[in-house]
């Protein structure tokens, strides 16, 4: 049986708000939220379920489960220029279990659509330093893709049948410092190596004048550091947030992403946040917008990716956070918090420009385990 | 790519985070101090949903990824 997006929506909320009548305090909680995507051919509706709860003195189990549809005649999005839709179901899971001042968990995602099958672990260690001051986090992670166009609807493969696996390793080292009684600051490292299949199974690439496969290298180092400041504005309840991002590859790609943003409390329990991101990259070394040959000596890579030309993009967002007491809901009910956010992504990309809608429903629940 | 370069690195990386605690660590606000620390706002923390979201988006219309201690990827949106 197939689910509709909408309905599994209204499904997720039904769940969600089945635990209200023990909500009684926060052993845990349920966020079911519904996202929106569109641009000029491509549409994503994501319905999502969140979950927390405690285990134990000290420990927590998370989860996680989506379902990502996406109607696109892109490309990109895995079309030969016709349109099609297609789902992804996603589930993930994790538990994390505190010891004196460290912490340390894991978690594991699986994802799977037609053409594209994912799994992935994460190993992750936390220690407080300095009475709290300082807290330092390391993860390693490690997943495996399996990518086919076999199951491509309406012929989009091509007649040839693509396939291949992708091996990703990701190493992650972060430092969350306090520096003041208002402000906070943030540093992490991540390096991420991705080993196979990196192509998009059906992409053509217009080359000396005929259409053939796309073909990128096998093998990606991506280094990403990335620094954020945070601080409280007592006087005037407001916090003030920036970001910034390096990232450089081995395929000849650097990007910028500085970020800023203010979040004000209007009254406890009802917030306003408006958020800001620049991002801008270089093209991969062997992009090109046109190849004269697809000759693999003369041109080892060829590709129509616009994920590998320069481009820039911005996006303004705006997000309204109420906690249903605040707006005079009394009872269960009132330990309800509603979010809403959208946003508008100005794209240099021949995708076009997008907006982007969510709204999130979180529920406290007692069930501790 | 040899794995030994990969650890050389992620090592290097590493150190580079050592090198900023012992840095920062001297600089200490007591835990009752920490009252405007302790406001949602004032954490880095996403929501996880809205985070992954964020990060698909992302992820199938840009080049770079990282800098949030977790992978992308893992769908053919590619």
């Amino acid at each position: 049986m197939q689910l509709t997006a909408p309905a599994a929506v209204a499904l997720a909320i039904a769940g969600a708000l089945t635990f209200l009548p023990r909500a009684t305090r926060a052993d845990g909680d349920v966020t079911v939220r519904g996202a929106y995507y569109k641009e000029r051919s491509t549409r994503v509706i994501q319905p999502m379920a969140d979950w927390r709860m405690t285990a134990g003195q000290s420990g927590e189990v998370t989860g996680h489960v989506l379902v990502d549809s996406i109607t696109s005649a892109s490309v990109s999005a895995g079309a030969a220029g016709e349109p099609f839709s297609e789902k992804r179901y996603e589930l993930g899971a994790g538990y994390a279990q505190a010891i004196g001042r460290f912490l340390a968990g894991g978690s594991a995602r699986y994802s799977t659509e037609p053409d594209y099958q994912s799994i992935f672990a994460t190993l992750r260690g936390q220690a407080e330093l300095f009475r709290k001051n300082t807290v330092v986090t390391v993860a390693v992670a490690r997943g495996h893709d399996n990518i086919t166009n076999a199951g491509a609807q309406g012929g989009l493969g091509g007649g040839v049948t693509i396939d291949g696996q992708l091996d990703t390793t990701l190493g992650s080292v972060g430092v969350t410092q306090i520096l003041s009684p208002e402000l906070v600051g943030g540093l992490t490292y991540d390096l991420i190596y991705l080993d196979g299949f990196q192509e998009n199974p059906y992409r053509r690439v217009a080359a000396g004048g005929e259409f053939h496969p796309e073909r990128v290298p096998d093998t990606r180092l991506r280094h990403a550091i990335a620094g954020s400041l945070r601080g409280f504005i007592p006087a005037t309840d407001t916090t003030l947030f920036a970001a910034y991002r390096l990232y450089h590859d081995d395929w000849g790609i650097t990007a910028h992403t500085p970020e800023a943003g203010v979040i004000q409390e209007i009254k406890p329990g009802i917030e306003i946040a408006g958020r800001y991101r620049y991002y801008f990259q270089t093209d991969a070394d062997f992009y090109k917008p046109i190849y004269d040959t697809a000759d693999p000596l003369m041109e080892p890579y060829i590709t129509e990716d616009d994920k590998l030309s320069a481009l820039t993009t911005h996006t303004v967002e705006v997000e309204v956070s109420a906690l249903l007491s605040a707006l005079g809901i009394e009872g269960d009910l009132g330990q309800v918090r509603v979010d809403a956010s959208a946003g508008y992504l100005f794209q240099s990309s021949h995708y076009g420009n997008a907006v982007i809608g969510q709204f999130a429903i979180e529920v406290p629940f007692e069930a501790g385990l | 790519m040899p794995a030994v370069r990969i650890a050389k690195l992620f090592i290097a990386g590493s150190i580079l985070g050592l090198i900023a605690v012992s840095a920062q660590g001297c600089a200490r606000v007591k835990p009752y101090e920490r009252e405007y620390l302790a406001r949602p706002s004032m954490s880095a923390n996403e929501d996880p949903g809205r985070a992954r979201f964020a990060h698909h988006a992302r992820g199938s219309r840009e080049g770079a990824a990282g800098g949030t201690g977790k992978a992308g990827g893992g769908c053919g949106c590619n």
